[in-house]
């Protein structure tokens, strides 16, 4: 009765295969395509079979893209140095900020405390586009237009939301009886937040934080109007493959798998973190 | 050790008023037993006094001090939790360590401290696991020695055995008032088993929609419930509880079961002709020889033994249910009719319409249902 | 000689592959008469669920056999077995009303809607649910969910009734009146029950037969007054009782008319040899260590007994229980009236041979129970 029959099993196999590939194709074509000239790319019918080239990659590491129209100069390097420290700093600023105002939403219920936290979220319900202009203007004004801590600045409007939100229901779903039984041994209330609240959300505040992280990283309107070409991320940096004389879909596909690389490597690594920490679990004692 | 004294506490919670002008004073040493059915503010009332939540009015003293500007951490308590509330992230050592490495002390100090109250619980084989790794009742026992390692003069314990099974509670309702003694503390204990609270208490007060309905010694509350809703709360089984009209005869106030009359020494007069309830304890009616003078004739439905004694539930002629129970392995009929004789010294009158206790000149009365 | 309702024939449950996978029943073979209530009793995994499970047909049988009413049913579908349940988690049926779900157990049975109304209100007086009927499961206690429950699984007229953890979550002000009435029910019209617990007060209460379960291993199959003055071994005989049976390792040794058993910090209870059957006697001298074990309330209070110390006494209004400190370790009684010892007195505690219970040292396995008295 419990043991599954043959059929179901091999029908389980298929469906899960389908849905394998379907995710995964695209993935694995681009990695396919960095390998490859632009002639092969768009070769009719197109061929899985193909010499190997590390030519896009040596044009992006070296910064000089050879098109028929003659030599580019090309800043994706640099492009990816942007996305780096903007993301990592952006998410540091973020977790500063956001996890001890989650802890305070999650403990303190005070007035009107649920109309901030709600505020707070709804920043990411307005469609960038929304407030980019205005937002410019007053860059302009302030001096921020173009500037790394500008651009932090905008970045938290994806991040914190995102951060409080998570990391709140982790707090909250932290017994308080917990956190009353270090208070009433003796210890302060920051300790309390430092010993027992802070290595609880461990996992939440980690997961939170990829996901700001990936945001951030995949953020392209906010860096196309507020950066100038030195500070561009790789998201806007990748528009420079379009050129007069054509796509540079060789170029895209490696700038895309160089791009992707440490968010893949990144959430592959917390995910491990994460089953761990989840698995401690047993706030309830 | 020290003393406890609440004045005129309330606490709301949005429109729900969850301590009503409560007052209650621990004396020093004392362990005072805080029972009643959930939802009655007990375990509020101990947060008030643990100090990680402020009442709305009233003042707390702890050995006759105003407590309310001290924070939590500098009340000097030690309290248990029903669900535990270990550290799942620290080993059960640091777990037991924590009231000891707040106050400073050094790293051998808090070592002999956690062994030394370890040993007492039984569990420092345990001391490097975490929680996770602890069974049910290692858990227990090192919330417990948590709350005990600092060796606060004020002990608060919350429900502390509920999510134990049956043997492991006994186990510890023998073990703990041993090591409270050992303690000196003075203890706030909540339950909602009432063996616990009798076994326990010094004293118990008796909580129900924030407020104390009595307080007393296990002697007073079993003996003298001060109403109807109390009585149902102490015993097992639970006190069979009938309509009567008591009447007037030669010999004083008695009431009628089957038509047998049931006299009730020491009843006051005032009670004549009044709907009550008379407040059977199933250990205080007795199986006797059919036939014999007094007997109330029924029908037995079912032998149901509970924990060394014997429970049987009998059909008066009326269609009543009764209870009755007596020590396990001594006589008693396993079906078909017998005659039952009840005690009129060991019966209860409440009056039906408050369900208040009628106070009996016979009965035990060191009642003090007022909140001192 | 009543008939068989049920016959469980060398039944095992492995979970995984058979003979590899967890074995969570082991060859266990009982049998059930009609009319009889049997409780199932052990802690959480001793194969008590797995084993009513497969009686209902939830579960496949790994092997053997069980046949209800003489006839082999392990291959059959739950519905062909005429088999009632009531869930531990009770399974009530969240758009009905409990009226409904108890009114639901009877469609199968073609009864007119009068003779339904007639039953469903009398097991509804009987559950003390008669002012909760038009509720729905949401909005009532867990209490009353499992006594809706309950109300389902007897309302049916099936062949037997299987009730999982039936009243662990009733209020303790019911418990006892509920014991008496459902017991008095099923008694009266003669259903068989199969109860599984892991409370053995409630096992004790309603059952004619207590099956003790531990490891997949059925440990006794007795009458509680039996599994009580005659435990199997060591488990059956601390896991039932409440007070629990205290025990004691000890040494044996014996010298002509003494048999002398040997307790922690030299304390020595010394029997009379002829206080042991000559069998019993034997299988005593054969052994280095047992085990001692007497009830809490067959241990007596004496002059000339082990010296003790009272570390504690705690009146429960129609018990005491006393715990005395011994140098063998501690001592636990229970007497049935209001016991006045102070808390440090000394008293000398008498354990008769006639209560006296010793099991093996090694396996557990009961030696002699003082009811074998020569």
């Amino acid at each position: 009765m419990e043991t599954t029959s043959t059929l179901e099993k091999i029908l389980r196999l298929i469906a899960l295969t389908l849905v394998v590939i379907f995710f995964m194709f695209p993935i694995f074509w681009i990695f396919l395509m960095s390998f490859q000239t632009n002639e092969t790319i768009l070769a009719i019918p197109p061929s899985v079979i193909f010499t190997p080239t590390l030519s896009n990659y040596a044009a992006l590491i070296t910064g000089k893209l050879t098109t028929a129209a003659g030599t580019l100069d090309i800043a994706f390097m640099r492009n990816l140095m942007n996305s780096i420290f903007l993301s990592v700093t952006s998410v540091a600023i973020a977790l500063v900020l956001g996890v001890p105002a989650a802890y305070a939403f999650a403990r303190h219920k005070f007035k009107g405390s649920e109309d901030i936290a709600f505020t707070l979220l709804s920043f990411r319900f307005a469609p960038p586009l929304l407030v980019l202009l205005p937002l410019t203007q007053y860059f302009q004004w302030l001096g921020l237009a173009d500037t790394y801590f500008g651009l932090i600045w905008v970045y938290q409007l994806i991040c914190l939301p995102l951060i409080l939100w998570i990391v709140r229901g982790y707090f909250e779903d932290i017994s308080a009886d917990v956190e009353y039984a270090y208070r009433i041994a003796g210890h302060s209330w920051f300790a309390t937040f430092r010993k027992i609240a802070l290595p609880l959300a461990g996992p939440g505040i980690a997961a939170a934080g990829l996901l700001a992280f990936i945001f951030a990283w995949n953020n392209f309107v906010f860096a196309l109007v507020l950066a100038s070409a030195d500070k561009q991320p790789v998201t806007v940096g990748a528009l420079a493959f379009v050129t007069s004389s054509g796509i540079q879909y060789g170029q895209i596909a490696s700038a895309i798998v160089l791009s992707v690389t440490p968010t893949l490597a990144l959430a592959l690594y917390a995910q491990r973190y994460l089953v761990e920490g989840l698995s401690l679990g047993a706030v309830k004692g | 050790m020290t003393t406890l004294q609440l004045k005129n506490i309330v606490k709301r919670y949005k429109t729900n008023t969850v301590l009503d002008n409560l007052s209650l004073e621990v004396a020093e040493g004392e362990t005072l037993v805080l029972f009643g059915p959930s939802g009655a503010g007990k375990t509020v009332l101990l947060r008030l006094v643990a100090g990680v939540i402020d009442p709305d009015e009233g003042q707390i003293l702890i050995g006759g001090d105003d407590v309310s500007d001290i924070d939590a951490e500098h009340r000097g308590i030690g309290m248990a939790f029903q669900n535990f509330a270990l550290f799942p992230h620290m080993s059960a050592f640091d777990n037991i360590a924590s009231p000891l490495t707040a106050t400073g002390s050094t790293k051998d100090a808090i070592s002999a401290g956690v062994q030394k109250v370890a040993k007492l619980l039984k569990i420092d084989h345990v001391l490097t696991h975490h929680p996770k790794a602890l069974s049910n009742g290692q858990k227990q026992r090192t919330a417990l020695a948590r709350a005990l390692a600092g060796s606060p003069p004020l002990l608060l314990l919350d429900d502390p055995l509920r999510n134990v099974d049956a043997k492991l509670r006994f186990e510890m309702r023998l073990e703990l008032p041993r090591l409270l003694a050992a303690q000196g503390a003075t203890v706030v204990y909540v339950t909602q088993d009432y063996k616990e609270a009798m076994a326990l208490g010094d004293r118990i007060a008796v909580m129900s929609q924030g407020r104390i309905r009595q307080i007393g010694t296990p002697e007073d509350i079993y003996n003298a419930p001060a109403d109807i809703e109390i009585a149902r709360l102490f015993g097992d089984p639970t006190i069979n509880l009938l309509d009567v009209v008591p009447k007037s005869g030669p010999d004083g106030v008695y009431v009628e079961l089957s038509n047998v009359k049931v006299a009730l020494p020491g009843m006051p007069a005032s009670v004549v002709g009044k709907t009550c309830v008379i407040g059977l304890r199933p250990e205080a009616i007795a199986f006797t020889d059919a036939g014999a003078a007094g007997g109330i004739p029924v029908t037995v439905e079912a032998e149901t033994p509970l924990n060394e004694k014997t429970v049987t539930l009998v059909l008066t002629a009326r269609g009543r249910e009764i209870l009755v129970s007596r020590p396990a392995g001594t006589p008693g009929p396993v079906s078909g009719p017998a005659r039952i004789a009840v005690d009129g010294h060991a019966a209860f009158l409440f009056d039906k319409e408050s369900g208040a206790l009628i106070p009996s000149a016979a009965t035990p009365m060191t009642r003090n249902g007022e909140a001192a | 000689m009543s008939e068989t309702a049920l016959f469980i024939n060398g039944v095992d449950k492995f979970y995984g592959p058979i003979d590899h996978g967890v074995h969570a029943v082991k060859q266990l073979s009982m049998d059930v008469k009609k009319g009889e209530i049997i409780a199932l009793l052990g802690s959480s995994g001793c194969g008590k669920t797995s084993t009513l499970r497969m009686v209902a047909g939830f579960e496949a049988v790994s092997r053997g056999t069980i046949s209800l009413k003489g006839r082999e049913v392990q291959t059959f579908a739950p519905v062909k077995r005429n088999v009632a349940m009531a869930f531990e988690g009770y399974s009530l049926y969240p758009p009905l009303t409990v009226r409904e779900n108890i009114a639901f157990a009877l469609k199968a049975s073609k009864l007119s809607q009068g003779v339904v109304d007639e039953k469903v209100a009398s097991i509804a007086k009987l559950l003390e649910i008669e002012d909760i009927m038009g509720r729905y499961p949401s909005s009532i206690s867990g209490g009353q969910q499992q006594r809706a429950s309950l109300g389902r699984a007897l309302i049916r007229d099936a062949d037997l009734h299987l009730l999982d953890e039936p009243m662990g979550q009733l209020e303790p002000q019911l418990r006892a009146l509920l014991r008496g009435r459902i017991k008095h029910f099923i008694k009266e019209r003669g259903l068989t029950a199969i109860l599984v617990t892991h409370d053995q007060t409630e096992a004790n209460a309603l059952a004619d037969r207590i099956a003790v379960m531990e490891g997949g291993v059925l440990q006794q199959f007795d009458t509680p007054q039996m599994i009580k003055e005659r435990p199997a071994n060591l488990f059956t005989g601390t896991f039932v009782g409440e007070p629990p049976m205290n025990v004691f390792p000890a040494g044996v040794s014996g010298s002509g008319e003494i048999v002398s058993f040997g307790l922690n910090e030299g304390v020595k209870l010394d029997y009379k040899a002829s206080d042991f059957s000559h069998a019993v006697r034997g299988e005593l001298m054969k052994r280095s260590k047992v085990v001692l074990g007497i009830r809490p309330y067959a241990v007596r209070r004496s002059e000339g007994g082990v010296g003790a110390k009272v570390a504690v006494n705690q009146w429960l209004g129609d018990q005491t229980h006393i715990a005395a400190d011994f140098a063998g370790g501690t001592m636990v009684l229970v007497e049935h009236d209001r016991t006045n010892l102070a808390i440090g007195e000394s008293v000398g505690i008498r354990l008769d041979p006639s209560s006296l219970h010793v099991f093996d040292g090694e396996s557990g396995r009961a030696i002699s129970h003082g009811q074998e008295l020569a």
